[in-house]
């Protein structure tokens, strides 16, 4: 029986399938009715185990003429008890296609039933127009709050890129609206338009009762920057791997890796194993660069900068690791279709053996160090939790849900090329909390130290790169995944005429955490907001402004970046004191 | 206090940058130098270069063929150190890319002579890629005779090749039909 025939069988007692399409074996594309979409979705969510991984609306109209919506199921167990999983062999991707007609662009919300669809659905009007009946969050999510009303970016017949709609008046500019919770004396404390942690834009707006947060509401995007569509307007395949590498400054190896996987997959070309072990060892060093960042931010948003500067200190091994590696202090301008542009000596890979023996050594050293100080842990013990169930519903990602117990990694689940050949632990932790996911990342690190070991002794010998002859085969789809050090990445390519692509799907890990967020700030002093957001790890240029306002008074304060950095350090001369 | 012994353990981590110079690993990618000696005019770095940061055009009166290199857009992939037949373009060590006041500081310039077609008179490649092709020529072992019948084929234009082939074809093909 082929992968994931049994999931597929248990849908059809149910809904009627009138498409199956596999490309490659273990990506299953399934085509229903729009009015069964809903209830297909959720069966495969929550009956047989499935996670929301993306949702791609497309529009076909010159291939089919209609709308599609392709939403990404990663079929991998609930995961909610230990045995609640899914065999090794069994796993798979689930992908539910469904047609909507051009002259009718509406379909029955998924997210009633799944809300884990939310921003997708929010996100599919906004870009094409097309209208899920009964989203209860319907607001605007991607385009910015002046973008005129009727125009929808992604829609092939739109608009030409290179003119943009004319920008409205700063004063003209509508209020974006928050979703405030009822009561008398609700607080209104805004967090931006700089995040804190990073110093990136978005913003937040947090509900307080007196010092403690009761709900949160945020705005992002921003920077929204149109490279879906740049993509698809006039890049090639040469030139996307790069663009996708810009999506974001820490894990952009990972989204050019998705990004050319799909590519790759879509036409079932096979990499050289020389490459794909390059692959992952690019990964995995991004990982430990990424890693030690947030580790170290988690320190310095609490005050601890000793710990802090530590950490960078090692960080700046991992960069030489890259450079050892790459050529650049980044993995970046690397990947082409077909395999890996530069090659490594005997001579790097003893260096890099070196490094990373230091890399192992120090970070164990400053790890223990940040354990015994009490101070630190009190700080990150309880804070933030995401519950099992809120992660379960919104399907988070990355170190965000394993730190809430579930075993959910790219690399475990659906492992590809070379990384079947390794042996490594996914580290789990059941706190919920900070700690539990900082404490992830740091035993991530030892991994990746590890994987990148592996992956030096085992490297196999040969060329990194094969010519492709044919490159593309128009409209053939497929997903291209792998674990960014922030969770998991997807993206979705379908190859057009010409070389070109016909549409391009990119979905960061953040995307997935955002919309659980709201419930890890619930409970939380304002003190723990910028440590909350920092736990996340958010990436706001690839997904993308705080208000404090005082539910009792009704008053609100806008809270800089400076203050409230201050406060969250030294926990003295409250800021809202004088409210 | 762990954390403070350690700072003494690993002593300075810093160093006095710009005054000691920062060493980088021995195949880094930095920025493409330029060697104009080599540089034939083929413009297939343009074409491969991902982030446009090479641009190769015609000047505006049509007598030099412009190389031109911006590095502020450059992504250091080193696409066009590996397409470039002649070496002309090779990334080299060097990673400090700042300039003072003026972005032109970032970019680089090269002219290069164009050849006229012999049968339109329109500029359509360099002098220099012309030479290098009779040179590759030789070197491939045709001899001095064939070449020299050749030279006038290698200097038209894509175009007028096309038309005199076409009219090569269409006279053939009257001929036949006679
Ligand atoms: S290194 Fe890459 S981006 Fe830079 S000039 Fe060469 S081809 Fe262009
Ligand atoms: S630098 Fe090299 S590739 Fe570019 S035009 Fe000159 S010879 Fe051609």
């Amino acid at each position: 029986m082929k992968i994931g025939e049994n999931l597929i069988n248990k849908v059809k007692e149910k809904i009627a399938i009138s498409d199956v399409y596999r490309q490659p074996e273990d990506q299953i594309t399934i085509t229903v009715d729009r009015n069964d979409l809903p209830e297909a979705v959720r069966i495969l969510y929550y009956d047989l185990g499935g996670w929301l991984s993306s949702m791609v609306p497309n529009d076909e109209r010159q291939i089919n003429g209609n709308y599609t919506l392709y939403y990404i199921l990663s079929m991998e167990g609930g995961k909610m008890t230990p045995d609640d999983e899914i065999v090794k062999e069994d796993k798979c991707w689930i992908t539910v296609k469904t047609y909507i007609p051009a002259n009718d662009p509406t379909y029955p919300s998924v997210t009633l039933k799944v809300p884990a669809a939310v921003w997708y659905e929010r996100e599919a009007f906004d870009m094409f127009g097309l209208t899920a009946v009964g989203l209860p969050d319907p607001r605007r999510l991607m385009v910015s709050d002046d973008w005129p009303e009727g125009l929808f970016p992604l829609r092939k017949d739109s608009m030409d890129y290179r003119h943009r709609p004319n920008p409205v008046d700063h004063k003209d500019e509508p209020e974006h609206e928050f979703i405030k919770p009822e009561g008398a004396g609700v607080l209104d404390v805004p967090l931006g338009p700089l995040h804190i942690t990073s110093d990136e834009p978005g913003h937040f707006r947090l509900y307080c009762d007196g010092d403690t947060i009761i709900d949160a509401d945020y705005r992002l995007f921003y920077q929204h920057r149109g490279m879906e569509k740049l993509a698809e307007n006039r890049m090639n395949y040469d030139q996307m791997g790069y663009l996708a590498e810009r999506v974001c400054g820490i894990c952009g190896y990972a989204h050019s890796i998705a990004c050319i996987e799909a590519a790759e997959k879509a036409i079932g070309l096979e990499i050289p194993l020389r490459a794909q072990a390059m692959r992952v060892i690019c990964l995995e060093i991004e990982r430990l660069h990424s890693h030690l960042l947030n580790i170290g931010l988690a320190c310095e948003v609490t005050g601890n900068v000793n710990a802090f500067m530590h950490i960078f200190r090692i960080r700046e091994f991992s960069m030489e690791l890259a450079q050892l590696v790459t050529g650049g202090r980044k993995t970046y301008g690397n990947v082409v279709v077909g395999g890996l542009r530069r090659d490594m000596t005997g001579n790097e890979i003893k260096q890099s053996l070196k490094i990373l023996e230091t890399i192992e050594t120090q970070t164990n050293e400053v790890w223990d160090a940040v354990m015994d100080d009490k101070n630190q842990i009190k700080r990150w013990k309880g804070v933030g939790i995401l519950d099992k169930q809120v992660a379960r519903d919104f399907s988070a990602v990355g170190p965000n849900v394993r730190g809430s117990g579930f075993k959910r990694d790219s690399r475990y689940d659906h492992p590809y090329d070379f990384l079947t050949q390794l042996d490594f632990d996914i580290p789990t932790e059941d706190g919920c909390d900070v700690f539990a996911r900082e404490t992830v990342r740091y035993k991530e690190l030892l991994q990746s130290v590890s994987i990148i070991r592996q992956c030096f002794e085992m490297m196999p010998g040969g060329l990194t790169v094969i010519k492709p002859q044919t490159l593309i085969k128009p409209q053939a789809f497929a997903i291209g995944n792998d674990e960014a050090p922030r969770g998991e990445n997807i993206h979705w390519i379908m190859h057009g005429n010409a070389q070109k692509v016909y549409r391009w799907r990119c979905r960061a890990a953040t995307y997935n955490n955002w919309p659980s967020l709201r419930y890890q700030f619930r409970g939380n002093t304002i003190a723990d907001a910028a440590l909350i957001v920092c736990s996340l790890d958010p990436c706001y240029s690839c997904t993308e402004r705080v208000t404090v306002v005082d539910v009792k008074s009704n008053k609100s304060k806008i809270l800089t970046h400076k203050d409230l950095k201050r406060y969250s350090q030294s926990l003295k001369n409250h800021p809202l004191k004088n409210l | 206090m762990k954390l403070l012994d350690m700072a003494n353990k690993y002593g300075k981590a810093t160093y006095n940058y710009p005054f000691q110079p920062y060493v980088v690993a021995e195949n880094f990618r930095g920025k493409p130098s330029y060697i104009y000696e080599n540089c034939i005019g083929c413009t297939a770095c343009g074409v491969a270069c991902p982030s446009n940061a090479i641009n190769v055009k015609l000047n505006e009166d049509k007598t030099k063929l412009v190389w031109e290199f911006d590095a502020a857009r450059c992504i250091f992939c080193g696409r066009c150190d590996e397409v470039c037949p002649t070496g002309a373009v090779v990334l080299s060590q060097e990673f400090e890319l700042a300039v003072k006041f003026d972005k032109n500081n970032l970019k680089e310039k090269g002219e290069l002579d164009v050849e006229y077609c012999e049968v339109c008179n329109k500029p359509f490649t360099t002098k220099r890629l012309i030479s290098y092709n009779l040179h590759r020529l030789e070197k491939a072992g045709w001899n001095k005779e064939t070449l020299d019948k050749k030279v006038h084929y290698i200097r038209t234009c894509p175009d007028c090749k096309r038309k005199h082939k076409v009219e090569v074809i269409t006279q053939y093909l009257k001929r036949g039909t006679k």
